[in-house]
């Protein structure tokens, strides 16, 4: 399924973040330090976890969770097995296209908007949401 | 024994042979013996930019296959005696040469020059193969524009792949008043993407073609804003601490100049 380029919508501050993070905990996950740039390409069996950025013309694929502790530019496919609870995560979420599952979405193309803080992206209700990121203790006023 | 640097980009037209032909003649007008080797067989053109082209009588490729010495290859330039250039041969192709005879002729050259600049050419094919394979540092051209910055960002991805590390970016062709009203990549857009050390930005600048046309190179020309950028960067690989340019106030305008020259401002 192809969705729209509407289904990629982008949500308000820090409310409503069903997709719980111990869900996505697996020990098939791959760290990795270094930023992948154009005509690099990534594809693992698990969750991936970027410390860098992932820059236009490279690509992240994975059968579980994407999180990048930088910024997304290139293409990424979440879940790429199937798995429609996959998640993206990104400190500066730009992609050039996001995937998860079967679901192919792309930022609007007149697209302005580009938020200086963390973002998710999933699957919710059968299309892909983007939504800003906030870790629960820091929601709930504590320092951590 | 000499340092090689190669001169890259990706794209092609983006300022690689001038980059090249500038910073050779700089450092050998500062008095080191350069070597510069362009690898681009089949369009060669550093010889063309130095304005050497009709003193050619061996190439790069006559070298490497043994019909000549190295130094009756090597042609000497007009006017600084520790300049040389190895040109690249028009009629053959990259095939041409491989990277362990790069290897061989760079070995060779290192015993000789302080620097050898390898000007390489558009594409991440063999010639590009070629003309890192015997680099010690790399030097990545881009100009403002998006497509020129991808290809960069690719090239600096295969670069680290073949263990050239920390490659250094010149921005080439700003024009900071398209910068200011945001129709141009700032020179932060650029670096945020591409995440290297920048040693120097070239403004646009019609002196480059009329020097280029002519044979010659702006390092030279003292009165001319690139000329001066492209001395700062000879400065940055001598070792210097050179603050980058601020365009900004390059381009004041003659009347802010002037004020501020008899002391209004």
């Amino acid at each position: 399924m192809i969705a729209s380029a509407n289904s990629y919508s982008i949500s308000g501050f820090g409310h409503d973040l069903p997709a719980k993070l111990e869900d996505l905990i697996d020990e098939n996950t791959i760290l990795v330090q270094r930023t992948l740039r154009s005509g690099q390409s990534l594809h693992y069996n698990g969750n991936v976890v970027i410390l860098g950025d992932v820059n236009p013309g490279a690509e992240v694929a994975a059968t579980g969770s994407i999180i990048i502790m930088g910024s997304l530019r290139g293409v990424v496919h979440a879940g790429a097995g199937g798995d429609v609870n996959a998640i993206v995560m990104a400190f500066h979420l730009q992609p050039t296209q996001l995937r998860i599952a079967d679901h192919i979405t792309r930022p609007p193309d007149n697209g302005a908007i580009d938020p200086d803080y963390p973002e998710m992206a999933q699957i919710k209700g059968g299309v892909v949401t983007i939504e800003s990121f906030q870790y629960a203790g820091e929601r709930q006023g504590k320092v951590t | 024994m000499g340092q090689v640097l190669v001169v890259t980009s990706g794209k092609g037209g983006v300022g690689k042979t001038t980059t090249t032909a500038n910073i050779g003649t700089g450092l050998a007008a500062a008095g080191h013996k350069v070597a510069l080797l362009d690898t681009d067989i089949g369009l060669r053109n550093l010889d063309v930019v130095l304005g050497l082209e009709n003193r050619i009588v061996f190439d790069i490729v006559d070298v490497v296959n043994g019909n000549c010495r190295l130094r009756q290859a090597l042609i000497r330039d007009k006017r600084f005696e520790g300049l040389h250039l190895l040109p690249a041969a028009q009629t053959k192709d990259k095939t041409a040469v491989n990277p362990d005879q790069m290897l061989g002729l760079i070995a060779e050259l290192k015993k000789e020059f302080d620097y050898i600049i390898i000007d390489c050419p558009a594409g991440i094919e063999q010639g590009f193969r070629n003309a890192i394979a015997g680099a010690e540092k790399a030097i990545v051209v881009t100009t403002p524009e998006v497509s020129a910055v991808r290809d960069a960002d690719r090239i600096i991805g295969l670069l680290e792949a073949s263990d050239l590390r920390e490659p250094k970016l010149i921005i080439n062709r700003i024009r900071p008043k398209m910068v200011r009203q945001g129709d141009m990549m700032s020179i932060e857009d650029i670096l945020d993407i591409l995440a290297v050390d920048l040693l120097g930005i070239i403004p646009e600048d019609d002196m480059i073609v009329i020097t280029t046309n002519r044979g010659e190179a702006v390092v030279l020309d003292q009165n001319s804003r690139s000329g001066q950028a492209y001395r700062n960067i000879v400065r940055r690989i001598l070792g210097e601490e050179v603050p980058i340019i601020n365009l900004d106030e390059e381009e004041e305008g003659f009347f802010k100049k002037l004020r501020r020259i008899i002391g209004l401002k």
